[in-house]
């Protein structure tokens, strides 16, 4: 049981990370909190649950194709909605962004209906080492989030890329001067960003459900997660999704599992009073 | 015979139209009855059986000649399973349609969310829904429930499991009324001391249910009994086989229809599941398998299509018996045309018109069940089945009959 709740988190926090640091580096270039990640998501699970199960295609390709349509989807919304109101303010933004993911929700429930739905592969029965379970499907989840989070680090640390963003993310008028071309970097940013939301709707109808309301689900703890390790900070993020994880896994064993969903809230509540800028965050200096 | 207008009588005549309300005058040309039903959501799998019943009952009347000597016109609506659309659906039904009556909706938040509206109006309802919320909230007796409340499905699948054998339980439920009390009905039948835990509840909606089930299973039970509706079991049940839980998992059929075994595919064999069912054997349900063009077989078909069949019978026989289509005349008349004994029992529509009109007393003995209702207008008995999915198929494996 006890090992069994470290492994639960786990694999929470392997579904939580990507997006959440997806989150935080859209924050960082956009700078308003993009609500629509629920409707990028569940776009993501049902490009591949179309690839993988009326087109035949087997899940990996399946989830690359869904990548590089939510990546899209997610770089369109930017032109479309979020460019041409960027003089607004971050909670003008904000609420448009709910008003976004609501659409997306719409059109796929218009298409696909609200019934559920799983990809083509069959469940399987986990390992069992020392009275605790994994199954292959988990541990491939894992070692994804493992190998994009060092993905990303390598990308902001050392490349042009990379830098370019966080100079874009920083200052953007600075950034300007110095000749990167931030709205190319923005479109990237979405676009890369996008393609992790896909990544994220393909596990979480792996280990959910697919239905519209897939991404909405998932919403409140990516938020969550990046507010807890410093919004703007990807790198938090990670940390953010390991203590949700293990917060929610442990708050079961003391309070009534109903209570398990407030978990995100209150989290989002203590941090914002006691440490605005989460853990890894810095401070926003107020002039 | 030549009619002669002159300038008052006609001024006369065109001020008086305009005083009755145009609604009144088409109520007044043909009965409208509202079917409010969950064509699409967690009830697509029923809804459309319900639909396509509600609309024969009404062309055979219709084409028979009506009832009152009125026309009866069917507005159809689907509620998407979904408390909000099924609010405003319903207020167009009253509203625009004048509706004497709202029939077919299936969920419990469904039948709950429009029942203000339809008592306000004055507006008989007929469902079938299990919360027992429903006598609760419906203050002026104008529900009708044509589905056993939940604590009598608990109870039936408990009967039911327990005599399969087995003895111990661990139990979860789906956070919401219809799923609370069908748990606390199970409990009374298999008693406390097979309760390997203590039952709890999660929420529909969570971003996993990992820690839920590690919690369920911990003690090993013989069984599983996870109350729910189709979206959360998925899940639930995904992580019940990911976890490595090899005992008997009980939940109620409306979880475990066609979409739920194509998400699942080979593991969801095994999973016990049971609910209200017609009695296939009464001449009223073979009468609907022929209506609705199937062939007879052993196992149960339509089983929300044959209440839907049943709802609109009833309907329009306390209509003819009422004379009326005001609401309340309308509800006292049910219980004259279903339920008691030493009267004629009919069948099926025609033959309860005809019986009505030569001025018997009759008792409408339907295709769901024998259609007996309670001081509170929820249904007496009906058949409960239990089944087990085995190569992807539903096998019956257990039936109560009432």
């Amino acid at each position: 049981m006890n090992l069994q709740i470290f492994v639960n988190a786990l694999v929470n926090a392997a579904l939580i990370a990507p997006p959440a640091m997806a989150f935080s580096l859209l924050f960082g270039v956009l700078k308003f909190p993009n609500f629509a990640i629920g409707g990028y998501i569940t776009i993501g699970a049902f490009a591949a649950y179309t690839f993988n199960v009326p087109l035949g295609l087997p899940l990996p390709l399946a989830t690359i194709g869904a990548m590089a349509v939510t990546g899209f989807v997610v770089w369109l919304a930017h032109v479309w909605v979020f460019k041409p109101m960027q003089a607004q303010s971050a909670v003008t933004l904000l609420v448009v962004s709910i008003a976004l993911t609501l659409i997306l929700e719409s059109v796929v429930r218009l298409f696909f209906s609200a019934d559920v739905r799983g990809f083509d592969i069959p469940l399987e029965r986990p390992w069992k080492f020392w009275g605790a379970r994994i199954t292959k499907e988990q541990v491939q989840i894992i070692a994804c989030a493992v190998v994009l989070g060092t993905g990303l680090h390598v990308l902001l640390r050392h490349t042009r890329i990379g830098r370019a963003m966080r100079a874009v993310a920083d200052n953007p008028m600075l950034a300007a001067i110095r000749g990167v071309d931030a709205a190319k970097i923005t479109a990237l940013t979405t676009i890369l960003c996008g393609a992790i939301f896909g990544l994220t709707g393909v596990f979480a109808g792996l280990d959910l459900v697919i239905e519209p309301l897939v991404g909405w689900n998932l919403t409140i703890p990516i938020f969550a997660a990046a507010i807890l390790g410093g919004i703007g900070s990807p790198y938090g993020a990670i940390l953010g999704a390991l203590l949700l994880g293990l917060a929610e896994e442990l708050t079961i064993l003391v309070l009534p599992s109903t209570y398990k969903i407030a978990v995100g809230f209150v989290i989002i509540a203590i941090f914002l009073l006691v440490r605005p800028q989460g853990l890894f965050g810095t401070a926003e200096i107020k002039k | 015979m030549t009619f002669h207008m002159n300038r008052r009588s006609f001024l006369a005549a065109g001020t008086a139209a305009l005083i009755v309300p145009s609604i009144l005058r088409a109520q007044e040309s043909e009965i409208t009855i509202g079917s409010l039903t969950p064509n699409t959501g967690g009830g697509a799998p029923f809804g459309p059986n319900i639909t396509a019943s509600h609309k024969r009952v009404v062309d055979a009347v219709n084409a028979a000649g009506g009832i009152l000597g009125r026309q009866v016109r069917l507005y159809q609506e689907n509620s998407e399973t979904n408390p909000e659309t099924a609010v405003r659906a319903a207020d167009k039904l009253i509203n625009v349609n004048g509706v004497c009556a709202i029939v077919g909706t299936f969920s419990s938040s469904v039948t709950l969310g429009v029942m203000p509206k339809c008592q306000a109006a004055n507006v008989v309802q007929m469902c079938t829904s299990s919360s027992s919320d429903i006598p609760v909230s419906d203050e002026k007796g104008l529900v009708f429930n044509f589905q056993p409340l939940s604590p009598i499905w608990g109870r039936a699948i408990g009967e039911l499991v327990k005599a399969r054998g087995l003895e111990s339980f661990g139990l979860m439920a789906l956070n919401n009324d219809f799923t609370r009390s069908m748990m606390d009905g199970f409990i009374e039948v298999v008693g406390q001391e097979a309760l390997v835990n203590e039952p709890f509840y999660y929420n529909a909606q969570q971003s996993s249910y990992r820690s839920e089930v590690t919690q369920l299973i911990e003690k090993n039970p013989q069984a599983v009994f996870v109350p729910s509706y189709i979206t959360d079991f998925t899940a639930v049940y995904k992580e019940l086989y990911r976890q490595g839980y090899e005992g008997t998992v009980i939940t109620t059929s409306l979880s475990t229809g066609q979409q739920f075994k194509d998400a699942i595919g080979d593991a969801a064999d095994g999973i016990v599941h049971g609910f209200p069912v017609p009695a296939i054997n009464s001449p009223a349900y073979k009468e609907y398998l022929k209506e609705a063009g199937l062939e007879e077989t052993n196992s149960v078909q339509h089983p929300f299509g044959t209440a839907g069949r049943d709802q609109l019978t009833t309907l329009l026989l306390a209509i003819e018996k009422a004379g009326s289509t005001a609401g309340s005349d309308i509800a006292k008349a049910v219980w004259e045309v279903t339920t008691g004994e030493g009267k004629t029992t009919v069948y099926n529509l025609a033959e309860g018109l005809a019986a009505l009109r030569e001025g018997k007393e009759i008792n409408y003995s339907g295709a769901s069940g024998s259609i007996e209702f309670d001081e509170e207008g929820m249904v007496l008995g009906r058949d409960f089945q239990l089944s087990e999915i085995r190569d992807g198929e539903d096998v019956v494996i257990e039936r109560l009959e009432y």
